[in-house]
């Protein structure tokens, strides 16, 4: 009876539990004033108080944005991949034949030990770079848009040369993506020879290849390395960090510093999405980047005084992708088919209420920049609207046959969509469970799988041992960059030095296994690794025509149903600052830090 | 004549048996209500999913939707009824909990009566291979036996458990194997002749079923809390009717512990984990007094 009575007291106390959590809510935000700025960094779930202030760290406490700066601040604008906002660098200018770019730092700006940032401060950092492995400054020899040359001018004055052999419209966007430290703090990190090795390892021979271990090994210094007291050419330095948040104070230094309002930030700690639904529920973040958040969250999260949700543009979206190695996705219509079964509307409202708009159909492209990229023709592809009579002719017209309400394989065997996931995506995995659902109520017999984590997806996807699964495509802005995600490696093509190769299917991370050439209607026999390819390398006018055979290509021949195109959903608190970025403005796509260091942010009187 | 008389007393001693059960259930209502709990699951994991269609209707419009007669547990973020969830859940829970049971108890008494029994070398190796068994710790095993093996029926899962757990009833069936082959009726027997099989299987074996099958049930929870804990844990391949599964969907998808919407959705499968320890409780303290009169309140 003893054991019944603890039972039921241990029931009581779980109700009691349950009662007063769902009671414990919209508790307001008050302290109206403050001139501390709270936040969460988005990049970095779970803040490690023995962190470096190192920005190469993964668990570094070097915040992008306050206390890390980059050359400039991508705009990520919806066709331009080389708008930026100033940072480190207050201009550039490139070249007409976009073979350099000169970059002319910010006058009076100075390190928060007071020392000046300078040129060589840039020179080093892109050596850094070189050790990171960052697109312009990638060692493989023939990596498109790599830097060729990088000239000290003056000193605020850097000149970077592209090597023109096989160059890229985003060799700009590759230089200023550029982390900048300071060079008397860090130099000690890199030999004095340095830059000889960089220049080595760009050959092809032996001694290239020792030359590019020996930097991948800087690399891996580079991360590990202390640099001690945190020295920032940002707005903000770092005072002090504990498990619960990061507390960074304003920099006198920085050259805006004057138009810098609030006095310090507090970067808050997080290690899951519901830590940040709370702090944003009581009103604790004056901003919050994009987080998945479930409707019942988000409208308390709307009743919180001063709270403001606003939406931009992300340029990335999601697609079911298939394995056409495997049977019947080697068939077009098999591909149709399901693009016409799956409602993706009912996907989206399932998946990603708040952060997604349904795919208008499927180009490759997210929506916002389809319509700037195709305009009007845009509205002349197949949009893919769910139909279950066009699906089933499609289906036919690939040979499949339904038996019993179900459909089999042409041979009669039967046939299972296995759709694949990491575990803890868990808008895709409702995305996925949706689809099953609907393809199940249609004679579509259906399953979704996890993997234990996002690596091994990856691993496993880029090694053929998925059906489908989800992809994340449309990853803009550079048109090359938004293509290479299905006519690049992993459907088969390589670009090396310019000269784009196709492997066969199952070959060399070739999983999506497209022919090499496909027939659309209208453009007749197209290589569409090829086009990507070109789209590095031609004009803006050239660009927009290849941008729409190619947006034909991927709506005739389905590698992927786009699924949704992601919307950038965040979080602001009015109470205590004001001079937000509002919806669709470009300033949404950076770390809240630019905002402030931009001087946009402002007290509330 | 004899074999008559037998009979007769052996069919008396089942009669007195029952009645005896029959009298201790009586005497508390709790024990009862016990076995109508697990007598409840065994129906809802048998023919339970046979209610519902094999892909359950979900309404978009109604996701999270709160309690209503219609749905008594609310939906979940597909707008599917949580209550058909947790009956079709259970067929996997139950049926891969009740193996890991039989595998523990069947392995575990095994080894511990012929170890405590034969003593020597034998008792030695094996014993020596417990200690080892129970020093591996089972929660980091089984995660790292995710990323290679699947779990993909609820028999596999069961086979991983029950191996992993038999340690410990080895041990104790042992240690009481040593101390009932000293006593007299185990003595007279080895006196008389019999085989070593006739004194495990007829003379020990039954001395020691209640024991055994009380541990049995104790099994059935724990196998209950490991695979819950590692689906919603998300280390398991995603089945969304698998009561851990949901409890991770309620919790990550649905923000149940921020949020009273998803709330439903979490405490259905909890509830049914907690009726379920509740049930295997109330039958075990009933079992304990059935089997050893020494507690009987008569």
């Amino acid at each position: 009876m003893k054991r019944l009575a603890a039972v039921v007291a241990l029931l009581g106390i779980a109700a009691a539990s349950a009662c007063s959590s769902s009671g414990n809510t919209n508790k307001s935000a008050s302290g109206g004033g403050s001139a501390v700025y709270t936040t969460i960094d988005g990049t970095k779930p779970g803040i490690d108080p023995n962190g470096p202030a190192n920005p190469f760290a993964p668990k570094g406490n070097s915040f992008s944005g306050y206390n890390a700066m980059k050359l400039a601040w991508a705009k990520n604008h919806l066709t331009d991949p080389n708008q930026f906002y100033p940072g480190i660098a207050e201009s550039w200018e490139v070249a007409p034949d976009n073979s350099s770019i000169t970059i002319r730092l910010q006058p009076d700006n100075k390190w928060s030990d007071g020392k000046p940032v300078t040129a060589e401060d840039v020179k080093l950092s892109l050596a850094i770079a070189y050790t990171q492995g960052s697109t312009a400054f990638a060692l493989q020899p023939g990596a498109a848009g790599a830097a060729a040359e990088v000239t000290v001018v003056d000193d605020k004055t850097v000149k970077v040369t592209q090597d023109m052999s096989n160059p890229s419209q985003t060799f700009a966007r590759g230089v200023l993506d550029t982390a900048v430290v300071p060079a008397h703090v860090w130099s000690s990190v890199l030999p004095a020879d340095i830059w000889d090795k960089i220049k080595a390892a760009r050959g092809t021979d032996a001694a290239a290849e020792a030359a590019r271990t020996e930097i991948t090994e800087l690399g891996k210094k580079i991360i590990a390395h202390n640099p001690g007291k945190d020295v920032s050419a940002g707005p903000y330095v770092l005072e002090r960090v504990n498990p619960s948040a990061a507390l960074l104070k304003k920099n006198p230094n920085f050259y805006n510093a004057a138009n810098v309002a609030p006095d310090a930030v507090q970067l808050l700690n997080y290690t899951g999405n519901e830590q940040v639904w709370n702090y944003l529920k009581a009103g604790k973040l004056d901003s919050a980047p994009f987080v998945a958040v479930p409707a019942d969250t988000m409208a308390q999260i709307k009743q919180t005084p001063g709270n403001v949700v606003v939406k931009g543009y992300s340029p990335v979206a999601v697609g079911l992708a298939f394995n056409q190695s495997k049977k019947p996705y080697d068939n077009v219509h098999v591909r149709r088919g399901l693009a016409y079964l799956i409602n993706r509307a009912e996907v989206q409202k399932i998946a990603s209420p708040e952060g997604g708009l349904p795919a208008v159909t499927t180009t490759g492209i997210h929506q916002k920049a389809a319509a700037e990229w195709l305009g009007a023709e845009l509205n002349n592809l197949e949009p893919y609207a769910h139909d279950v009579a066009k699906a089933e002719a499609e289906f036919k017209a690939a040979g499949l046959t339904k038996k019993d309400g179900k459909w089999t394989l042409p041979d009669g065997k039967p046939w299972k969509v296995s759709m694949h996931a990491p575990a803890g995506f868990s808008d895709w995995l409702a995305a996925q469970e949706n689809i099953k659902s609907q393809l199940i109520d249609n004679g579509v017999d259906a399953e979704v799988v996890t993997t234990a984590d996002f690596p091994l997806y990856q691993t496993e996807m880029a090694e053929g041992k998925y059906d489908t699964g989800f992809w994340l495509i449309a990853l803009g802005p550079a048109p090359y960059n938004i293509f290479q995600r299905i006519y690049g490696s992993a459907n088969g093509w390589t670009n090396i030095a310019g000269k784009v190769t196709h492997n066969a299917p199952g070959k060399n991370g070739n999983w999506m296994g497209s022919a090499e050439e496909i027939e659309v209607e209208g453009l007749g026999k197209v290589n569409p690794g090829e086009l990507t390819a070109k789209l590095n390398s031609v004009g803006a006018e050239e660009q927009k025509d290849l941008m729409l055979q190619l947006a034909k290509v991927a709506n005739a021949d389905l590698p992927v149903v786009q699924m949704w195109d992601y919307v950038n959903t965040q979080f602001q608190n009015h109470s205590r600052f004001t001079g937000f970025p509002g919806d669709d403005h470009d300033l949404l796509r950076q770390p809240h830090g630019v905002w402030i260091q931009l001087g946009m942010i402002k007290k509330k009187a | 004549m004899t074999s008559v008389i037998l009979e007769t007393s052996s069919a008396s001693l089942r009669r007195n048996f029952w009645r005896g059960v029959w009298r201790v259930m009586k005497r508390k209502p709790s024990r009862m209500a016990g076995v109508l709990i697990l007598i409840g699951f065994a129906f809802m994991a048998t023919a339970g999913p046979l209610f519902y269609p094999d892909n359950l209707p979900r309404d978009v419009n109604n996701t999270y939707g709160p309690m209503t007669w219609e749905h008594p547990f609310g939906t979940d973020g597909q707008g599917k009824d949580v209550l058909a969830q947790v009956v079709t859940g259970s067929q996997y829970v139950l049926l891969s909990a009740l193996v890991t049971a039989l595998i523990t108890v069947v392995l575990g008494t095994a080894i511990g009566l012929f170890s405590g029994f034969k003593r020597g070398r034998w008792d030695t190796v094996l014993m020596r291979l417990t200690d080892m068994k129970l020093t591996i710790p089972g929660l980091p095993l089984l995660l790292v036996l995710s990323t290679v093996w699947k779990f993909g029926s609820a028999v596999e899962m069961g086979l991983v458990l029950g191996l992993l757990n038999w340690g410990t009833v080895a041990r104790a069936v042992r240690s009481q194997t040593l101390s009932l082959r000293e006593r007299g009726f185990i003595e007279a027997a080895r006196g008389l002749g019999l085989s070593t099989g006739h004194i495990i299987g007829k003379e020990l074996l039954p001395t020691m079923a209640p024991y055994i099958a009380m541990n049995m049930l104790i099994s059935v929870t724990g196998a209950v809390y490991a695979q819950v804990g590692l689906f919603f844990l998300g280390v398991l391949p995603y089945e969304a009717d698998n009561w851990g599964v949901m409890l991770n969907l309620a919790v990550f998808g649905g923000g149940a512990m921020t949020t009273a919407a998803a709330l439903p959705y979490l405490l259905a499968p909890l509830l049914a984990i907690l009726l379920l320890t509740l049930g295997i409780v109330l039958v075990v303290d009933a079992m304990d007094e059935i089997f050893n009169p020494r507690l009987r309140e008569e």
